[in-house]
């Protein structure tokens, strides 16, 4: 992804946008609340 | 519920065919600086959508092929904002299981009464809340999705057998955070809270005992730098912890070495908060907004270094998440920055005797008390006054933030302190310029080709791409 975005740089036009589900989204702290522990 | 000024794309009954930026039919775009060498940034408020064009080529690109095939997504970006800020329901409680706090940190939002004279919530009311929440969530959410619990503060921990009796009764029907100061805890505690996969959040203010030891101490003036170190210590190799670092004027020079500090200790994400300055103590700490975005800056700049040099990530949540809300609108985890903000309608807050909040800020403030989990339900206190004030605070009835280019990666928060400080929900929060100045950063972090750096790995897996001209 990092390489793609890299090369993507070098363009005239860089706009890209990606989506999905907003479902379960928001906090106002952030405590890694969506991360698999083990 | 559209909310845009700009409807001159989909849905248009003028005479244009909106083949021209900016005039008739077409899209309306608004150019703006990010000070980049190279780009410059476009932008449609309203969808939240940009694009970074040459600076040199711009009036071209202008005329170019991305109006239409822009054109052609307009109606499905608004409705992706539309959902996020007017869809969503309730997920999470921020659930405060007593009033007391060990601490007397300078900028606390809880009143100071209330925190040195407090009561716990009984083991019992603790039970019951919770399995009111759980019938409330059952009703209200999809199946198979887990509401989240964050015990929060003052001191959750001082209140542990309470909420350690909560974990394990619902365990099941909620996946469970803990925010603490970490004087608490101890092996006993950590071991409880990593068995049940609780996510737990400390706060520590500076990477030296000296500067952190400033805001966060006890009541007898004591700091806690060393209690905290001990807990990080103990959370080294758990996954799910983080740490928060309230960012104000007597540790804003540090917060380069803190992300060193953090960064060497494994700390898997934190957060550089900027105080909130709902009360009066608190603005006596409140940065400037060209400083702070100063520091703020360099630190961010400082975790992209440690990065290259060790290929270890050190997320900023608070930026990851602008960052986020740039490129993936509707991935974003936390709505402070967004309008409305998440208060109310993301989340509430519980306070220990009951009653109910759009958001912790608000806890101490009567105004915004919009009912009791004992005795209303919690639908009707989503629908009342005092949360509608809250969940009705919407950008496009802010100024400045009405015509600002950026309203949608900045939401102009916070309505605690709009109301608090400043003298009205319709007016903005603390900063302003600080928030500014994010946002171009994280447009030049995208300009560069390094928003992998800032995020965690794997951060869109799952995501499809609705738009792509690069």
């Amino acid at each position: 992804m990092e390489a793609k975005q890299k090369k993507q740089a070098k363009e005239d036009v860089i706009a890209y946008r990606k989506g999905c589900s907003a479902e379960g989204t928001g906090l106002s702290h952030y405590i890694l609340m969506d991360r698999k522990t083990k | 519920m559209a909310t845009t000024n700009n409807k001159n794309v989909a849905g248009a009954t003028a005479p244009s065919r909106g083949r021209f930026v900016n005039t008739g039919n077409g899209p309306a775009f608004q150019v703006i600086d990010i000070g980049h060498a190279d780009y410059a940034a476009v932008i449609d408020a309203d969808t939240a959508f940009w694009s970074l064009m040459k600076r040199e080529k711009l009036a071209d690109l202008l005329s170019g092929n991305l109006p239409a095939a822009y054109a052609k997504k307009r109606s499905r970006f608004l409705q992706e904002m539309d959902g996020l800020r007017f869809g969503l329901k309730p997920s999470a409680v921020y659930f405060n299981p007593t009033e007391r706090c060990n601490m007397n940190c300078t900028y606390c939002y809880i009143p100071e009464q209330m925190r040195h004279d407090g009561r716990h919530m009984p083991v019992k009311k603790l039970l019951a809340a919770l399995d009111i929440l759980k019938r409330y969530f059952q009703r209200t959410l999809p199946k198979g999705s887990l509401p989240q619990v964050i015990f929060h503060g003052a001191e959750p921990l001082l209140n542990r057998e309470a909420i350690f009796a909560g974990i394990e009764a619902y365990r099941d029907d909620f996946r469970f955070g803990i925010q603490t100061n970490g004087t608490l805890l101890d092996d006993a505690a950590v071991g409880f809270l990593t068995d049940r996969n609780v996510s737990i959040g400390l706060s520590l203010d500076a990477p030296t005992a000296r500067i952190a030891d400033r805001t966060r101490k006890s009541w007898d003036g004591r700091g806690t730098f060393s209690q905290v170190i001990a807990a990080m210590d103990r959370l080294n190799g758990y996954e799910g912890w983080s740490v928060i670092c309230t960012v104000t004027r007597e540790n804003l020079r540090d917060l380069s070495k803190l992300v060193d500090f953090f960064h060497g200790r494994q700390v898997p994400t934190c957060l550089l908060n900027l105080i909130r300055c709902t009360l009066p103590p608190s603005r006596n700490l409140m940065p400037g907004d060209r400083e702070a975005a100063r520091h703020f800056l360099a630190a961010l700049d400082r975790t992209y270094e440690l990065y290259l040099e060790t290929g270890r990530r050190l997320p900023v949540g608070n930026f990851a998440n602008i960052l986020l809300a740039i490129v993936a609108p509707a991935a974003r985890r936390l709505m402070c920055d967004i309008s409305p903000c998440g208060g109310g309608r993301c989340f509430f807050a519980l306070a220990p005797n009951g009653s109910l909040f759009p958001c912790s800020e608000f806890i101490g403030i009567n105004r915004f008390r919009g009912g009791n989990i004992f005795k209303d339900d919690i639908s009707s206190v989503i629908e009342s006054e005092p949360f509608r004030l809250v969940t009705g605070r919407k950008i496009e009835e802010i100024e400045p933030c009405r015509r600002c280019a950026i309203r949608h990666f900045c939401g102009s928060p916070c309505p605690a302190e709009a109301y608090n400080m400043n003298g009205g929900m319709n007016r903005t929060g603390a900063f302003c310029e600080f928030y500014e100045e994010q946002v171009r950063y994280a447009f030049r972090v995208i300009a560069d080709g390094k928003v992998d750096a800032y995020l965690w790995d794997g951060w869109d897996k799952g995501m499809k791409t609705t738009f792509n001209m690069s």
